[in-house]
């Protein structure tokens, strides 16, 4: 009864979704704020149901009722309690259900805390996030509904994908659909400031927010995502432009943009109409990938099912969502009012050519992720686009990117001194330059243009930190002062540097693992020794292991350095019983910010065993990066100024929120 | 009942809470420029708190003032060019019917489609203390069992003969040997894991299973299972006159009356006809047996390409049946196959086939029905 209850609630929500679709929108029209309330609440009721069904399913799952279809097929008594939580998300009906359960979370977020948007906005707002919300449960329960019964409840279930028994996989996708489904809201203040056809002056200040958490939680996503794949397939590659990475990584490149013309839109009102469509590119972005992942277009361990209807009815809901917002903007740019205006080189200047590249790599990796698709739809030839496209392209469109990131924050708004900002930056230059070669040597040679990446990547590091020194005016005023006003900066500048310095980070991490990693492939037999990174390895033997739904078998190596023991690690083979599914446990071992992961092959029949052997220099210097610019980002949102967002309505209360914000 | 009591309160609650908004008195929106107004008056002072604390000089100030100033000019003026908007004082009569029809409406009539509202919930826990005679559930509870306790040997007596029954063929292998391990050899366990290690390669009798058989005649030297599966031994490596030889024992040492013997023969049968006639493999291949090289071939595969190969010729002597059902021999094969690869429903409908070709009165019907017997078949297409 209680698994039916959760899928009438499912239902109601729908019901829900779809009156709160239609009413706020005549209310708007109206002028009728009763109507227009219905938003309010009915955003609201449809999270509480939409989490009602997600709890019953994730009882299900937790107590193992394998007259649920989806619990029978994703799910198995004896695995560990963590991944009957995680085996809800980690198939295809349950994770839809999670982005439901994301999207309504949004909504209702929206209503909660949306007391200070004008009511028609707030009304319209709403409306668009339940349209989004009605064409995605109805997709849920007419294609992928996870509360299908079994009538002969089977005893056992069919495990989870062994691949995602991984606590990465608890984490990683949440974040994911953290990030894509955040920017819906984005794409619902741009859609209903097109049905309202005027954009409000805060407009930029209420996106901004919702764009920074969305693009905090992708950010996550993406990192945590490679990290996952790198350590979970055994293949050492932490990314492999993958088509359904790209999926991620679009929304990513286009909501970066994003995050900085709204941050123009809101400090100086230029860039308005393009910022509206940029919320709507972003968000279109996210259903893409949202596509491409769930069709069964991309065979991937992310397709979790191939089904031709689910395909199609996405392809429907991505044709309606985008195409009716880029017609809507269409009929309605026309009577935006364009915003301020600035010379080429000033702050606006530079985000507008961080937006023109951003954009301009968004369409390229879409390009690349696109192309053999529709090509082998229109002729049947299959072509791969790998990763040399991608490097050759995107790694060129960065560059001038990277270089200018620095001086960005440098420039005065509305015209800046180009001259003065590089003056000012030659510090930077420099330390990036001392840094870099201090890196390059200390890895001991490889190509040249490890060297300039790893200088850029430094220079990105000292230019980010420039700008809180000038700002604060460490070195010209008394350093007492220079602390206080270091303390004063606004939150989003320390966001901001934050953001920058993370990049760089993860630029010195992709330059220095692609240039100086070194890989071994060798048949051992136990005893045999190898040298990696500096560090010998010897192999003493391989272990028969049994874990609650698996038998492994475990290699154990001695790190040695220099012929003293460092360390010891494991690793190992897994068999998945259920499924009859073997996977690698790569170990992996972490001296500072570089690791050695070590991968088992195919024994030999002579009682050797096929090892392959990374150093891998700095690698953690790629997700610690992205570790850095998620804090940016959560930096920058905590700033109050923009929490607070929109003067509060009473007028007569002198607006206690806004004692000094800094 | 009480699940459609819960439904519909539910129902009703969602319903009265969107209701609650249409049944105040409906307030007049405030014209949204007035929000503009705000915007820029915060402007403003953010602008002034950022000079006092020397975030921004004094002529970049007066810039930004002046421009947020013009800004808030404008804002105002549009404030007063719109004028008071008078409250809507419309009925929401609509608004509220619809509410009121549209979520049962939804609810029901995609719910009833959808969903199962009679089937109760099965939590494992509740079904594990209350089994009945579900057979899922006794393996389910042995299996618990034995995850608290793998040393226990009679449970993996228990157990593997079940999974194997259950088409659990890895499984029972293990169980097998875990009970060869923790209580010793007896021609049972070991005839049983052969027999599972015999499925798993697909009906192949491996080095591995043929130890076991052996190991198991030691113990037993009349064992007819171990002495029948040794005998197809050789005859998979294509030794047929040992394997004939080996045959022919076993006819010698069993009773007359003994259920295995029509099998038996009919090896003996198909291995001096392949004898007589000119090249033993041109028989062999006309009824999808695998050749020498084939075996050969299958030994160097893993389990997967084998079970493939395997699959493969059992489609195509399926095909074969099809176009001659007159073929004997390959009735027998075919059922025998299907049944090691675990296929016992396609295992019934063959031999319901085999068995319209062959009636049950005549010798070769016979013959089916006792191969039947034997895999645990019955011609109504149902698993004894």
């Amino acid at each position: 009864m209680i698994i039916e209850l959760g899928h009438y609630a499912l239902v109601l929500a729908l019901g829900v979704s779809i009156l709160q679709a239609i009413m706020p929108v005549f209310g708007a029209a109206r002028a009728d704020r009763a109507l227009m309330e219905i938003g309010t609440v009915a955003a609201k009721a449809t999270f509480l149901l939409v989490a009602l069904s997600f709890g019953v399913l994730t009882y299900a799952h937790v107590t193992s009722d394998f007259s649920v279809q989806n619990v029978w097929e994703n799910s198995h008594s004896q695995i560990p309690l963590i991944y009957k939580f995680s085996g809800v998300w980690g198939n295809h009906e349950g994770s839809m259900l999670l982005w439901m359960l994301i999207l309504t979370f949004f909504s209702a977020l929206v209503a909660v805390f949306g007391d200070n948007l004008p009511d028609t906005l707030k009304a319209n707002v709403l409306a668009v996030q339940a349209w989004i919300a009605s064409a995605f449960s109805l997709f849920i329960l007419l294609t992928s509904n996870p509360f299908n019964r079994l009538v002969d409840v089977p005893g056992e279930g069919r495990d989870l994908n062994p691949v995602l028994q991984d606590i990465g996989l608890a984490i990683h996708p949440p974040l994911l659909y953290l990030g894509y489904v955040g920017f819906s809201v984005c794409f619902s203040f741009a859609v209903a400031a097109l049905i309202e056809g005027r954009i409000d002056a805060a407009w930029a200040r209420w996106v901004r927010p919702w764009t920074l958490a969305a693009w905090t939680c992708l950010t996550a996503g993406i990192a945590m995502g490679s990290y996952w794949a790198y350590y979970e397939l055994g293949w050492g590659g932490w990314w492999f432009w993958d088509p359904v990475e790209n999926a991620s990584f679009i929304p990513w490149l286009a909501g970066t943009a994003l995050l900085h013309s709204a941050l123009v839109m809101e400090k100086r009102e230029a860039l308005k109409i393009w910022t509206v469509l940029l919320a709507i590119l972003t968000f279109s972005m996210s259903l893409l990938g949202t596509f491409l992942v769930r069709s069964g277009v991309l065979t991937s361990v992310h397709a979790f099912a191939t089904d031709p209807t689910r395909g199609v009815f996405i392809l429907v809901i991505l044709i309606l969502f985008i195409g009716g917002a880029f017609s809507l903007f269409a009929f309605r740019a026309a009577h935006l009012k364009a915003g301020g205006l600035f010379a080429p080189i000033s702050r606006e200047g530079a985000l507008v050519l961080n937006n023109l590249i951003l954009t301009t790599a968004a369409a390229t990796v879409l390009t690349g992720t696109l192309y053999p698709l529709v090509l082998e739809a229109l002729t049947g030839a299959k072509i791969s686009v790998g990763a040399p496209f991608f490097n050759m392209t995107f790694g060129l469109l960065m560059l001038p990117l990277l270089l200018a990131v620095p001086f960005g924050p440098l420039l005065a708004w509305k015209r800046g001194d180009l001259l003065g900002a590089g003056q000012r930056l030659f510090a930077a230059v420099a330390i990036g330059l001392a840094a870099g070669c201090a890196i390059y040597y200390a890895q001991h040679g490889g190509p040249i243009m490890a060297l300039a990446g790893l200088v850029l990547g430094a220079y990105m590091i000292a230019g980010s930190l420039t700008e809180l020194f000038l700002r604060s005016g460490i070195g010209k005023v008394a350093g007492s002062v220079a602390l206080r006003r270091l303390a004063g900066l606004p939150r989003s500048v320390f966001g901001t540097a934050l953001a920058h310095i993370g990049l760089g980070v993860t630029l010195i991490g992709i330059v220095a693992v692609t240039a100086f990693e070194t890989e071994h492939i060798v048949e051992m037999k136990p005893g045999m020794t190898t040298d990696a990174g500096g560090y010998t390895l010897r192999f003493d033997g391989l272990r028969d292991g049994k874990g609650p739904n698996y038998t492994e078998q475990s290699g154990h190596f001695t790190v040695m350095r220099a012929g003293v023991i460092v360390t010891e690690m494991w690793s190992s083979k897994r068999l998945y019983t259920a499924r009859r599914m073997p996977t690698t446990e790569a170990g992996i071992k972490t001296f500072g910010s570089s690791q050695l992961y070590v991968s088992l092959g195919d024994g030999m029949a002579d009682g050797g065993v096929v090892v392959r052997i990374w150093w891998k220099p700095m690698i953690l210097c790629i997700w610690g990066g992205a570790l850095v610019m998620m804090m940016g980002g959560a930096v920058s949102l905590s700033d109050r100024r923009l929490r607070i967002g929109a003067p509060s309505r009473a007028k007569k209360q002198k607006r206690p929120v806004l004692e000094p914000a800094q | 009942m009480l699940f459609w009591i819960l439904v519909a309160t539910l129902t009703a609650a969602v319903a009265a809470v969107l209701l609650l908004p249409l049944l105040r008195a409906a307030a007049g929106a405030e014209a949204p420029q007035s929000h503009d107004v705000e915007v820029y008056r915060d402007q403003l002072e953010e602008l002034m708190r950022d000079e006092k604390n020397g975030l921004i000089s004094g002529e970049n100030a007066e810039f930004a003032r002046a421009e947020v100033a013009r800004r808030l000019l404008a804002a105002t003026d549009a404030v007063k060019a719109a004028g008071p908007v008078q409250p809507a004082r419309r009925s929401n009569r609509l608004a509220q019917i619809a509410i009121v029809l549209v979520l049962p409406a939804i609810g029901l009539c995609l719910y009833l489609r959808t969903g199962n509202p009679d089937l109760p919930d099965a939590p494992l826990a509740a079904r594990l203390a209350n089994p009945g005679d579900d057979i899922n559930f006794l393996i389910a509870r042995a299996e618990q069992q034995l995850v608290a306790n793998p040393e226990d040997g009679a449970g993996w007596d228990v157990l593997a003969p079940i999974y194997y029954r259950s088409g659990r063929i890895e499984d029972a292998a293990a169980a097998f040997r875990n009970a060869l391990r923790i209580l010793g050899p007896t021609p049972a366990r070991l005839g049983g894991y052969a027999e599972s290690l015999i499925a798993l390669s697909g009906g192949l009798i491996t080095n591995e299973a043929q130890e076991a058989l052996r190991k198991s005649l030691t113990i037993e030297p009349n064992d007819p299972r171990a002495q029948f599966y040794l005998a197809l031994a050789l005859k998979q490596e294509g030794k047929a006159p040992e394997a004939l030889a080996a045959f022919q024992e076993i006819v010698k040492a069993s009773p007359a009356d003994a259920p295995w013997l029509p099998l038996v023969n009919e090896h003996i049968a198909s291995l001096k006809a392949d004898g007589a006639a000119a090249s033993g493999e041109q028989a062999g291949t006309a009824l999808g047996n695998p050749t020498a090289d084939d075996v050969a071939a299958a030994q160097t595969m893993n389990a997967g390409d084998r079970n493939t190969m395997i699959e493969g010729m059992v489609a195509s002597l399926a095909e074969k049946l099809k176009n001659d059902p007159k073929n004997f021999d390959g009735w027998m094969r075919i059922i025998r196959s299907y049944s090691v690869l675990g296929q016992k429903d396609k295992a019934a409908e063959a031999l319901k086939q085999g068995l319209s070709a062959f009636p049950a009165e005549g010798e070769q019907g016979k013959q089916l029905l006792a191969l039947a017997g034997e895999l645990g078949l019955t011609a109504d297409g149902g698993v004894k």
